[in-house]
């Protein structure tokens, strides 16, 4: 049975090196916010100069928009300004380099820019307007990634400090991961992706050189359903629920021990909706899934429920932490908020 | 004497125009790079429309007839393994290196380096390269010929077992906008239509489907063979295909939709092949910038007038034959061939007898 | 004024949180946005003054959506700016203008080969049988003023997850995605996404991530994704969300609070730079059409508008 996907090319994505303007999602904020903060340490870790909007202040930073974009009550016009502040933030920050924690968020920085390349006096217009609207400037940043790309710029380095492999512990064997990429990463833009769309690399060159390997199976690319209006209006799950059943359904011959992600709408989707599947069909696929922050952070040695967040999943992950060889106390696991300094 | 004649390239244009131009009583030196004539036909299982085309039963069978009518053609001097180099001088006058250090004078020049087909490798959404059981028309040629590695059985290259399910997908690096390939390669849909028909004759109860967008078998003869293919089970499903993945036993998972019924179509395969597109050969780059002749946005060398001159380069005496225009059936080839020789034999008696040197201002007779 | 006061002053205040649209109508816009934000900015002391208590209570009221109701409207009529009144104009265009005029519409499309191949990677074909992207382009495709309205009117419109597994793949570099979405948002500026159940959804749409958008500067707001919200989630996730800003203060993120990850409150400074950036871009025109559309569907059924909210956002 085939197992291990082939590697990819090299990728030709120019990802910067340092100084970052780190924009937060909506998605994580609200239902994952442990991954969010983890982007945060693990650029510390690096060592990497960064910033957020407000800079440890009270935050300026919004949303980019981009879930009312694509959920269609937002303008792009409206879209193009928001994130035209955000730009004109990092600007005054000294910055120029946008690493986004979302790829839906990524996606639409991108889509501005090239708005701006399609339609000649449209930045012109947008400059205008947003000296208008808060007396600021547009100002068109050198690189616009999302923060895997960063992560997976420095996995090496990252795998140096890791105090634990992708490996059984017991027995030796190469953990098997699945790697879930967001559509909004991958997709929308594929050319702006590391290694495309259909053989994108940014979480498998993570997962490889973290000691693990890849799977491939048919709905590797399928997406997970998450869908904006069709996962947030009750009514309109169903979709959602099925998508991510069939990925489940896909890759169980390969017997996945985890899954991996760098979208949050499928971190959260891929972990709780199998809580659903299990009601509805009676299997419980129990495949852990994180996100490469929170991933990279078990690995790194953080403390799993203080630091990394897994209380926040629905599909336990003590039990990959167990195939790892990662210690944690359970008894740890709902503490309030301790002493953990935030930095 | 006449001049002599310089034929780049020996695929059957090549050797076409050598083998008229000596029926001509014109000399011509005939360049191929490699150490065999006739291209990439040799290598088919058999030609097309109808399979057995004057009594040729594979490709090998044809280019060895037409190399028996080209060795017996004492004007024409045939060197193997050379490629051009360098060319000087100006059209009646040409003087051209080749890369074995020898050089000689020619009268006029005819390119005929053919073509190539695209490499899929980088449209990773087929697997090529990646799954043992997807590949080129062109490996599903040589694997149906019985010359070839299984003796013309038709096996998965995974395990070696025999390949019943077969899909076969166009344009494969044509008509693709998206990655700067707009044009159709012509011939895809006739080739693909004669493999799958060798397929159904051989193994009726295989089952072979053709993932099309249009069914573009044209010529004299063609519609014939796909009724034919149709007729002995291929199945032909109106949908490019989006992406192919691999199931546990090594299999293909095809996806595309059936546009004619609009609903969306998995189907399951022991081997893919993918009916690629053409491209010029490597070569023009370099040979065009040594010949100072213009090739088209889709990288095939251009001819001055469309209609009345479809075969003079954009530079005096350097003319074009065969695939080197773009992709056609082996039939136009040759007849592109013997236009060709007749084009050059007409232009360098004008010249011999004092008349205009520019080629374009030459009437034909 | 003291403590005292202010806290009986703010107590008083706290009563309209439990109104309805009805009981606020008649209530002066600036009285409604001054007491929404005392309520919203009233810090909790003990926890170093980090914390806003309040802000979930405002959350998904009838006070919320009313405020905002007003706030919007009076901001449109103060700013009228070039895209507000563009997209006013727009409405009453033909859908065939739209679609060589919308800034998105018209890098959206060249033509079509009918290839299928977007609809072969499409999730929701997939599992909407009667969907398929292909129909959305053939349509377009006709140019004709009445198939198209047809469309904006219909369920199939509101099926697309957005996904853009389409944009790879598409021969002709077709833009798909973008270009549904900017139908979508034809149909609701000309009122024919009341026709359809999932274009209804729409107004729950406005409030729930408008709502976040105006108030809390995210589309999302935390308390939102609730185990009776989402039970699909299953009991751990129940456990986790009971104890949620224990759990998001001890992974280093804000809830209701000064921060700059998860749930923090944004300064009013912020707010305000953003709610000018959303009206500069012309958004207000729809949600100030989105209001209208729904008070008068909502008139048509019978119902107040706080309950043709509900309605909506259960229905499909």
């Amino acid at each position: 049975m085939v197992t291990a996907a082939p590697i990819s090319e090299p990728t030709t994505k120019e990802i910067p090196e340092n100084d970052f303007f780190l924009t937060p999602s909506c998605i994580l904020g609200a239902i994952n916010p442990g991954t969010e903060v983890l982007i945060s340490r693990i650029y510390q870790l690096l060592g990497l100069r960064w910033k957020a909007a407000g800079d440890r202040r009270e935050s300026e930073c919004t949303c980019c928009t981009g879930i009312l974009s694509h959920g269609d009550i937002m303008s792009m016009e409206s879209t193009l300004l928001v994130v035209a502040r955000l730009w004109s933030i990092a600007a005054e920050l000294g910055l120029e380099n946008i690493t986004t924690a979302c790829v839906t968020s990524f996606a639409i920085h991108t889509e501005c820019l090239q708005m701006y390349e399609h339609e000649p006096d449209l930045a012109q217009r947008v400059d205008r307007w947003l000296q208008e609207a808060c007396s600021r400037r547009l100002r068109i940043p050198r690189h616009v990634v999302h923060a895997s790309d960063i992560v997976y710029r420095y996995r090496y380095a990252l795998a140096r400090s890791m105090r634990h492999r992708l490996v059984e512990k017991k027995t030796g064997r190469p953990l098997r991961i699945v790697d879930h990429v967001g559509c909004h990463y991958a997709k929308v833009f594929p050319e702006k992706a590391v290694g495309g769309s259909d053989r994108c690399d940014v979480l498998t060159g993570m997962i490889r050189s973290w000691g693990g390997e890849t799977v491939d199976y048919p709905e590797r690319r399928h997406c997970c359903g998450m869908g904006f209006r069709q996962c947030m209006i009750r009514p309109n799950r169903g979709y959602t629920m099925a998508c991510v059943l069939k990925k489940l359904e896909s890759m169980e011959p390969w017997e996945p021990d985890a899954i991996l992600t760098n979208c949050p709408g499928c971190n959260v989707l891929l972990d709780k909706e199998q809580w659903a599947v299990r009601q509805m069909t009676g299997t419980n696929y129990n495949i852990p899934t994180l996100s490469y922050a929170e991933l990279a952070g078990l690995l790194l040695g953080w403390n799993p429920y203080d630091v990394v967040g897994i209380q926040a999943h629905t599909v336990p992950v003590e039990p990959l932490l167990d195939k790892i060889g990662i210690p944690y106390d359970k008894s740890e696991e709902w503490l309030p908020a301790g002493n953990m300094e935030v930095t | 004497m006449a001049k002599q004649v310089c034929i780049i390239g020996g695929g059957v244009a090549g050797m076409q125009v050598a083998i008229v131009l000596g029926t001509l009583g014109v000399p011509s030196v005939l360049v191929e790079k490699s150490s065999l004539l006739g291209g990439r036909v040799p290598m088919l299982s058999r030609t097309f429309p109808f399979f057995n085309d004057d009594g040729f039963s594979d490709g090998k069978e044809f280019t060895d007839a037409l190399e028996r009518d080209l060795r017996s053609t004492p004007v024409a001097d045939i060197r193997l393994n050379s490629a051009v180099t360098a060319v000087t001088g100006e059209f009646p006058d040409f003087h051209v290196q080749l890369s074995d250090g020898s050089s000689f004078g020619a009268g006029a020049l005819v390119v005929s380096t053919g073509f190539e087909p695209f490499d899929p490798s980088s449209l990773k959404e087929y697997g090529y390269g990646i799954y043992p059981n997807v590949i080129t028309a062109s490996e599903l040629e040589w694997m149906l010929n019985p010359r070839g590695p299984s003796g013309g059985k038709l096996v998965r290259p995974s395990d070696g077992k025999k390949a019943s399910r077969l899909a076969i997908v166009f344009c494969v690096g044509s008509r693709n906008r998206r990655i700067g390939a707009p044009f159709c390669s012509r011939i895809c849909c006739s080739y693909s239509t004669k493999q799958a028909s060798t397929v159904m004759e051989r193994d009726p109860a295989a089952f072979v489907a053709c993932f099309y967008m249009d069914v573009r078998t044209y010529d004299r003869g063609f519609e014939e063979m796909y009724s034919l293919a149709q007729e002995r089970g291929v199945r032909y499903i109106r949908g490019r295909v989006s992406m192919c993945t691999h199931l546990p036993d090594g299999s293909i998972s095809v996806r595309a939709e059936n546009t004619l019924i609009s609903r969306p179509f998995f189907g399951e395969f022991d081997l893919v092949s993918l009916s690629t597109g053409m491209r010029p050969c490597k070569d023009v780059d370099h040979l065009g910038q040594v010949l100072g002749i213009s090739r088209g946005p889709d990288g095939f060398f251009l001819c001055r007038e469309w209609f009345r001159h479809p075969h003079d380069a954009t530079r005096d005496g350097v003319f074009l034959a065969g695939c080197a225009t773009g992709m056609k059936p082996i039939r136009n080839c040759m007849i592109d061939g013997a236009s060709v020789a007749a084009r050059v034999t007409a232009i360098l008696r004008e010249v011999s007898s004092g008349g205009a040197a520019a080629s374009h201002t030459v009437n034909l007779p | 004024m003291n403590k005292e006061n202010a806290d009986t002053e703010l107590d008083a205040t706290c009563e309209l949180l439990s109104k309805d649209h009805k009981e606020l109508s008649h209530i002066p816009d600036e009285e409604i946005v001054t007491a929404y934000e005392r309520i919203r900015d009233q810090r909790d002391s003990a926890c170093g003054g980090h914390t806003y208590p309040n802000i979930r209570r405002l959350y998904g009221t009838p006070l919320e959506r009313e405020k905002d109701r007003r706030q919007v409207r009076s901001w449109a009529a103060k700013f009228r700016t070039e895209m507000q009144e563009w997209y006013e104009m727009a409405r009453s265009q033909p859908c065939t203008w739209w679609l060589k005029n919308h800034l998105v519409a018209r890098h959206a499309f060249n033509s079509c080969i009918a290839c299928g191949v977007c609809t072969a990677q499409c999730p929701a074909a997939q599992y909407y049988k009667d969907y398929n992207p292909r129909i959305i382009v053939d349509v377009v495709l006709s140019g004709d003023e009445e198939q198209l309205v047809e469309l904006l009117k219909s369920e199939i419109l509101w099926y697309c997850g957005q996904c853009g597994s389409c944009k790879p793949k598409c021969s002709r570099e077709n833009n798909l995605m973008g270009l549904i979405s900017s139908l979508r948002f034809l149909a609701q500026l000309k009122g024919y996404h009341l026709c359809s159940i999932r274009g209804r959804q729409q107004y729950a749409a406005r409030h729930l991530w408008g709502g976040n958008l105006w108030n809390r500067a995210c589309s999302l707001y935390f308390r939102n994704v609730d185990a009776e919200n989402h039970p699909d989630f299953g009991p751990r996730y129940a456990k986790y969300h009971s104890e949620i800003d224990q759990q998001m203060t001890r992974l280093g993120a804000s809830p209701d609070a000064t921060g700059q990850f998860g749930g923090r409150k944004v300064p009013s400074e912020t707010l305000d730079e953003l709610r000018a950036c959303v009206a500069w871009g012309g958004t207000l025109a729809l949600w100030n059409q989105l209001e209208e559309d729904a008070f008068e569907d909502a008139q048509k059924m019978g119902v107040s508008i706080d309950e043709y909210y509900d309605r909506v956002r259960s229905e499909g």
